[in-house]
C-alpha cells in the first residue's frame, strides 16, 4: 500500500563523534496527515527535525520532499519548497511588531506565489485573524506573552503557506487550558489549509489526541510506530518512555469500550 | 634577531593579555586602551623624573593607577550601558581615549619622551647573540605577570568566579557568583595590565599620546589570533606579531609591516574564528 | 526641511565647506546605517570603499577619464570588492565580522601605500583641478554631495520599504530565523554590503577631485568609519534622518570645539559623546520616534482592553 508519501526520510543519521543523536530513523509521512513524533528527552526528536529542514547537516541517510532529494540543500530552499518548521525555543524576529513578523513568513516562504506587499500584507492579515491574533497584531514581539508568541510563530509558518510543518515541542511552557487551546488550533488549521504536520512533541495528551499515527524515537533510533492505540500498548515504548500509568489507562478505556 | 623578536614578543604578549581578557570575557573592546598604556607610560615617567622610582618598580604603581582607573570607567560608564550592544561600548571606550589623550597631550604635550635609565647600555651574551638587559628583564616582567594573572585566574576564588561567568553567565549567577563584580574586576585588571605594560614600554622606547591608535592596533590582532579572553592564545599572538615584525622589516621593509598584521588577522579570522588555539581559557 | 539645504547657495567658502563635509559624512554614516543599523552587521572598515573611489577617481582621471565616469568605475570596483570579500567575511558573526572589515581596509591601505608607480604611494596622488574660480567649484561639489546624500538617503528609504528591505530587517532581528523563513540571507547580506559600499565610494571619489589632493592614510583612514558611527549613534542608528541629523550635530560641535577650545577638542567630543549616548542610547531620531511609538501603543491598548 504504497499512497504517495509528501516526504520520505531514509536511514537519516546524525554522528557527533561516537554520539549517534540519530541513528538510521526512516519513515514516510503521506500528505493531509498529522504524524506525532514522540520519545522521551534526548531521543533525537529536534535532531530529526534539524536535519529534515537543512539546519544540521546529516552524516548519512537522505531526504526525499514531493519526490525531489532534498538532503544537501540549505534551510532556505527547503523552506521555498514547502517545508517548514517551528521552534522549540521560539525565535522571534525582535524589534518588530507580530504584524511584520507574520508578513515576512508572506512575503517569503514557499515560491511561486504572488509576493508583492500587498498581497502579502492581505495574506497575512488573513492568516492572523484564523489563530486569534487579530487584537494583538499591532504588539512588538517583545511585548506579548509565551502562549501569544508561539501563535505567533504558528501564524508565521502558516504565512509561508508550506505543506509539511515540522511543529517542533509548540506545547512547551503552556499550562493545560493553553494546551487544549492550541491543538484546537492545529487541528482547525491541518483541516482548513489542507497542512501535513509531523508534531514533535512531549505531552502525551497533546499527541495522542490529534495523531493519525505516533513515531517513537530511542536514543536516535526509530523503536516502533502506528496508530496512537497500538502505540500506547506496545511494550517496548511503555518501557522506554510512557510508563505504567498511562498505559494502564488506556487499557482500561478499552475495556470499557470494548463489548463483552 | 630572533632574540630580539622574542623579547618584543613578550611585551606585546603581556599588553595583548589584558585586552584580551577585557573583550573575551565581559565582551568589551576597549578601544581606550591604547590609552591606558600610554598613560601608564607617563606615570612610569612621572616617578621616575620626580621621585627617582625605576621604571621595574613603578610598574606596580602604573598598574595600582590603572586598576582603580578602570574600575572607575566599567562602574561608570559601561556597566550601565553594556546592553547597548558592541557599537555602544565601543564608543564609550572610544570616547574615554580621547579624553585621556587629550588630558596626556595637554599635561605632557605631543613630544616624544622616554625615560633615560642609568643601566640602559648593558647587555649580555647568550650564544653569539647580545642581548640588551633591558629588554631581557622587560621580557621576563612581562611573562611573570601572564603567569601571575594565569595563577590568578585558576587559584584563586575571585579568579575561578571570573571564568565561570565567561563560560556560562547563567549559571554562575546561579551559583551564587556576583556576576557583576566579576565583570568590574575583570576590567579593572585589564586595565591594570594596560598599565603595567605601558611602564614596561617606557622603559624601551619612546612614547607620545600619539601612539594610542597605534597600539590598540596591535592588541586587536594579537587578541584575535590567540583567541579571545585566552591568556597563553594572547601570549602567543604576541610572539607571533613580534616574530612577523621584526622578520617583516627585515624582508619586506617597514610599510609592510601593518598589512601583514592586517593579512594575519583576517586569515585567522575566516579559517579559524576562535583564534590559533581555540575558544578555551586558559591554556 | 530639505527645501532649505537648497537655498543657502549664498553663504561664504567657509559655511559651504562644513556644509559639503557634513553631507559627505551623512552618506558615509548612511552606508553604515543601512548596513549596521538595518542588517546588524557593523562594517568597521566600510572607509575602504571611501579609499576605493578616491583613488580609482584619482588614477582614472590621471589618465584622461571624465570624472563622472571614473566616480561610476570607482563605484563598480567598490561593489566588486565588497562582494569578493562580503561572500566569505560575512559568514562570521558581531564582533568579528567587524574586526574583520578592519582587517581587509588596513591591508588594503597597506598596498595602496605600497604600489607607489600606480597609487603614488604614501606620498598621496593629485587630481586635476577645475578650471574655475574657487567660490564656483566650491559650490559643484557642495550640491555634489547634498545630491549624492539625498540620493543615498532615499535609495535606503525605498528599500526598506520592499520585501527586500523586510529580508535585511530580519537578519538583524533573528538570523536564524530569516533562515528558515525562506530568506537567502547571504545575498541578502552580499548584496546590502554592495549597496552600501558602492555610495561610500561615490562619496570618496567626490572628495578625491574636491581636495586634489589624498593620501593613503587619509581615505583609507578607519577614523572615518568611527566617525561615521558617532554619527549614526548620535542621530539613531536604523532611522532614515538619523545619519544626517548626526553629521549636522556632530561636525557643528566639532567646528564649535575646534575654534573655541582647540586644546580640548578631543576632550570636548569625548564627553559630549558620552552624554549623548547616556541620555539618548537610541540617538536624537531614535529617542523621538520611540516617544512616538509607545504613546501609539498606549493608545491601541487602551482600546483593546
Amino acid at each position: 500500500m504504497e499512497e504517495r508519501s509528501i516526504l520520505k526520510i531514509e536511514s537519516l543519521s546524525k554522528h557527533f563523534g561516537a554520539l549517534k543523536a540519530a541513528d538510521n530513523v526512516s519513515f514516510r509521512v503521506k500528505k493531509g496527515e498529522i504524524v506525532g513524533l514522540i520519545g522521551p528527552n534526548g531521543a533525537g526528536k529536534t535532531t530529526i527535525a534539524n536535519l529534515v529542514t537543512g539546519a544540521l547537516t546529516k552524516t548519512d541517510g537522505k531526504v526525499i520532499f514531493k519526490d525531489i532529494d532534498i538532503s544537501n540543500l540549505k534551510p532556505y530552499q527547503i523552506a521555498r519548497k514547502g517545508l517548514t518548521r517551528t521552534f522549540q525555543v521560539v525565535k522571534p524576529l525582535v524589534g518588530m511588531t507580530v504584524e511584520e513578523n507574520i508578513l515576512v513568513g508572506s512575503l517569503y516562504g514557499k515560491l511561486g506565489r504572488n509576493t508583492d506587499i500587498k498581497n502579502a500584507s492581505q495574506r497575512a492579515k488573513e492568516i492572523i485573524k484564523l489563530v486569534g491574533l487579530d487584537k494583538k497584531k499591532g504588539f512588538l514581539v517583545s511585548d506579548i506573552t509565551l502562549p501569544d508568541l508561539k501563535k505567533m510563530e504558528f501564524a508565521r509558518v502558516l504565512a509561508m503557506e508550506p505543506e509539511v510543518v515540522f511543529l517542533d515541542e509548540v506545547m512547551a511552557g503552556l499550562n493545560p487550558t493553553e494546551v487544549d487551546e492550541a491543538s484546537r488550533l492545529v487541528k482547525k488549521v491541518r483541516n482548513e489549509k489542507d497542512l501535513t504536520i509531523v508534531y514533535i512533541e512531549h505531552i502525551m495528551k497533546a499527541v495522542m489526541g490529534i495523531s493519525d499515527r505516533i513515531i517513537v524515537l530511542h536514543h536516535g533510533k526509530k523503536i516502533v510506530q502506528g496508530t496512537p492505540q497500538e502505540v500506547a500498548n506496545d511494550p517496548a515504548v511503555i518501557e522506554a518512555y510512557l510508563g505504567k500509568r498511562y498505559a494502564k489507562e488506556v487499557k482500561n478505556e478499552e475495556a470499557i469500550s470494548t463489548p463483552g | 634577531m630572533l632574540i630580539n623578536a622574542l623579547l618584543i614578543g613578550g611585551l606585546y604578549a603581556l599588553m595583548g593579555a589584558g585586552f584580551s581578557l577585557q573583550w573575551g570575557i565581559s565582551g568589551i573592546i576597549n578601544l581606550s586602551y591604547g590609552a591606558m598604556v600610554i598613560l601608564g607610560s607617563y606615570i612610569s615617567l612621572a616617578m621616575f623624573d620626580f621621585l627617582n622610582i625605576d621604571p621595574f618598580i613603578s610598574i606596580l604603581i602604573s598598574a595600582a593607577i590603572l586598576f582603580f582607573l578602570g574600575a572607575a570607567i566599567y562602574r561608570g560608564l559601561l556597566q550601565p550601558l553594556i546592553k547597548g550592544g558592541i557599537i555602544i561600548t565601543l564608543i564609550l571606550t572610544f570616547a574615554v581615549r580621547l579624553i585621556l589623550e587629550n588630558i596626556m597631550l595637554v599635561v605632557w604635550s605631543a613630544d616624544y619622551r622616554t625615560i633615560r635609565l642609568s643601566y640602559a647600555g648593558y647587555s649580555f651574551q647568550i650564544g653569539n647573540a647580545y642581548v640588551p638587559l633591558i629588554r631581557f628583564l622587560t621580557f621576563i616582567i612581562a611573562i611573570a605577570v601572564i603567569y601571575a594573572v594565569y595563577r590568578f585566574m585558576m587559584g584563586t576564588k575571585i579568579g575561578k568566579g571570573i571564568q565561570a561567568v565567561a563560560l556560562d553567565r547563567e549559571g554562575a549567577e546561579a551559583v551564587g557568583i556576583d556576576v557583576e563584580k566579576m565583570y568590574l574586576i575583570n576590567f579593572a585588571l585589564g586595565s591594570a595590565i594596560a598599565g603595567g605594560a605601558g611602564a614596561l614600554w617606557a622603559s624601551i622606547y619612546s612614547f607620545s599620546p600619539h601612539l594610542v591608535g597605534i597600539i590598540v592596533g596591535k592588541v586587536f590582532i594579537i587578541a584575535i589570533l590567540g583567541g579571545l579572553g585566552n591568556i597563553w592564545g594572547a601570549a602567543a599572538g604576541g610572539l607571533v606579531l613580534g616574530i612577523a615584525e621584526t622578520t617583516g622589516v627585515i624582508f619586506l621593509g617597514s610599510e609592510w609591516q601593518e598589512a601583514i598584521g592586517m593579512a594575519i588577522m583576517v586569515v585567522v579570522l575566516v579559517w579559524r574564528p576562535y583564534g590559533l588555539l581555540g575558544r578555551k581559557f586558559f591554556g | 526641511m530639505v527645501i532649505l539645504i537648497f537655498l543657502p547657495k549664498f553663504i561664504h567658502g567657509y559655511g559651504i565647506r562644513i556644509l559639503t563635509a557634513i553631507f559627505m559624512y551623512a552618506v558615509i554614516a548612511q552606508g553604515i546605517n543601512l548596513m549596521s543599523g538595518y542588517m546588524g552587521y557593523l562594517p568597521f572598515g566600510n572607509a575602504m570603499f571611501f579609499g576605493i573611489g578616491a583613488y580609482i577617481t584619482a588614477i582614472m582621471m590621471g589618465k584622461g577619464i571624465t570624472f563622472l565616469l571614473a566616480m561610476f568605475l570607482g563605484g563598480i570596483v567598490s561593489i566588486l570588492v565588497s562582494t569578493l570579500f562580503g561572500l566569505p567575511v560575512l559568514r562570521l558573526r558581531g564582533h568579528y565580522f567587524a574586526i574583520a572589515t578592519i582587517g581587509l581596509s588596513g591591508a588594503l591601505l597597506s598596498i595602496v601605500q605600497n604600489t607607489t608607480e600606480i597609487t603614488g604611494g604614501a606620498m598621496g596622488t593629485t587630481l586635476p583641478i577645475i578650471d574655475a574660480p574657487p567660490k564656483v567649484t566650491y559650490s559643484y561639489f557642495y550640491w555634489g554631495m547634498l545630491v549624492l546624500m539625498v540620493v543615498v538617503t532615499l535609495v535606503i528609504s525605498y528599500i526598506m520599504k520592499t520585501k527586500f528591505g523586510y529580508g535585511v530587517r530580519s537578519i538583524k532581528a533573528n538570523e536564524e530565523a530569516a533562515d528558515s523563513m525562506g530568506i537567502n540571507t547571504t545575498q541578502h547580506k552580499v548584496l546590502t554590503w554592495a549597496i552600501s559600499a558602492f555610495f561610500t565610494s561615490l562619496a570618496g571619489s567626490i572628495y578625491a577631485y574636491w581636495m586634489s589632493f589624498i593620501a593613503p592614510d587619509e581615505v583609507f583612514n578607519v577614523m572615518i568609519a568611527v566617525n561615521a558611527i558617532v554619527i549614526l549613534l548620535i542621530g539613531g542608528m536604523g532611522t532614515i534622518l538619523g545619519p544626517i541629523i548626526g553629521a549636522f550635530i556632530i561636525e557643528l560641535l566639532s567646528e564649535v570645539t575646534w575654534s573655541s577650545f582647540l586644546e580640548y577638542h578631543l576632550a570636548v567630543m569625548g564627553i559630549a559623546t558620552i552624554i549623548i549616548v547616556f541620555f539618548m542610547p537610541k540617538g536624537v531620531v531614535g529617542t523621538f520616534s520611540e516617544i512616538r511609538k509607545s504613546g501609539e501603543i498606549k493608545r491601541r491598548k487602551k482600546v483593546t482592553i
